[in-house]
């Protein structure tokens, strides 16, 4: 049965930004989005989404979770220059 | 691996947050993996221990709450499975292919909860223990990727805190039958609670959780911690407890030899045979207790099932 990791993105409110809350591993996008609105339901948000992480593409970074698809001198300068 | 040793354990202490595995030395990542391993395991244990108690819930409602505790304890153990998996270790391994007693959760969670009251005590004191623990991680880890994980299970690890509370405080008044069946809760979990802390600082001689900020209280700190909040508690209900505030000390004090052993199948703590060692502490440890191979056994059972299903 193979899984994927999707990280979760949550606001409570209108004026606040996405914010990463989490994560869960689904076979695919449809119960990567129960798992996510059942698991994080810690609070009454106004906007949830889930994303593939394989399908997240890091910009300047190319170390973490994330970096699976970084290539390039930017990134490589930029965790240099930390 | 950008830093030594030296130099990362420096950096933590002055407030670095590490960010990514690339950053850790194998010395932050051992313990790192340790913190996480026992995390995971043991909000993973905890769900069928109380699963299978709350067979033993006195109505609808109380269900729903009881039920409400096993899926946050799952999702809380998904989320240090995740953080060991972005670390490359893998969650499949760690959840299906060991065997029970290579889990490495507290011998609390190889326990039957037996009835109501067992349960709700285990949400009063084991919960309150992994509040007190993870609240210090979450304060003072040097892992920034736990340090955000934590703000949902903490915040879930006091809505279970307060059910116990509020149920152990219903079942004292109501006194009769249900406070003596809850002071025998108290009484096997109590003590069971306090060794959950593990070996007293001036046996510890040496810390990696500490060395790489992955947590900021010693054990002997956060025993205290717990016994402040959870003596008060049981005095309040008229719960006799074997600990008492001690003035000159400015400390709770244990009124039971510590370590001592435990007969599991009484469920029964051995106060009159003295102090053991901490040896055989580890010992029992590790021989597990009577629900190990159950409680894992039923977590894993129907995994090849729906696999060969949907292959």
């Amino acid at each position: 049965m193979e899984e994927a990791v999707y990280d979760v993105f949550a606001r409570k409110q209108r004026s606040e930004p996405l914010r990463h809350i989490g994560y869960v591993d689904a076979t695919d996008d449809a119960l990567a989005r129960v798992y996510a609105w059942k698991t994080y339901d810690e609070e009454n948000w106004f906007e949830m989404c889930v994303v593939r992480r394989s399908h997240i593409i890091p910009v300047n970074r190319i170390d973490g979770p994330y970096a699976a698809r970084a290539t390039g001198r930017l990134g490589r300068h930029a965790v240099e220059g930390r | 691996m950008p830093f030594t040793e030296e130099e990362l354990k420096a950096r933590v202490q002055k407030g670095y947050i590490v960010e990514s595995p690339e950053e850790m030395t194998d010395g932050y990542r051992k313990a790192l993996a340790i913190q996480l391993t026992v995390q995971a395991d043991t909000e993973l244990m905890s769900a069928p221990s109380y699963w299978m108690a709350a067979r033993h819930a006195p109505s609808a409602n109380t269900q729903v709450s009881a039920h409400a505790i096993i899926q946050d304890e799952l999702a809380h153990a998904n989320i240090a499975y995740r953080l060991l998996e972005d670390m490359g270790i893998s969650k499949q391994k760690l959840v299906y292919e060991r065997e029970p007693h290579e889990f490495k959760h507290p011998y609390g969670f190889d326990q039957p909860l037996d009835n109501w009251a067992d349960l709700v005590v285990a949400n009063g004191f084991f919960d309150r223990a992994g509040i007190c623990l993870l609240s210090d991680v979450h304060r003072n880890t040097s892992y920034g990727p736990l340090k955000r994980a934590l703000v949902k299970v903490d915040m879930e690890e006091t809505f279970h805190l307060r059910h116990g509370e509020v149920w152990m405080r219903r079942l004292a008044r109501a006194g009769g039958a249900a406070k003596e069946i809850l002071q025998r809760s108290v009484d096997w979990m109590f003590p069971m609670t306090v060794e959950w802390f593990g070996l007293p600082d001036d046996r510890k001689r040496h810390s990696g959780q500490l060395e790489y900020k992955l947590k900021g209280l010693t054990n002997d700190q956060l025993r205290q911690l717990w016994m402040s909040s959870t003596v008060p508690l049981c005095e309040r209900l008229g719960l006799d407890v074997p600990a008492h505030f001690d003035e000159a000390s400015q400390s709770y004090v244990l009124d039971y030899p510590f370590p001592c052993q435990y007969d599991a199948s009484e469920k029964r703590w051995l106060f009159e045979e003295g102090r053991i060692t901490w040896g055989q502490v580890f010992q029992r440890w590790k021989g597990r207790g009577p629900m190990n191979e159950i409680y894992v056994e039923s977590i894993r059972r129907s995994r090849g099932q729906v696999s060969s299903w949907l292959n």
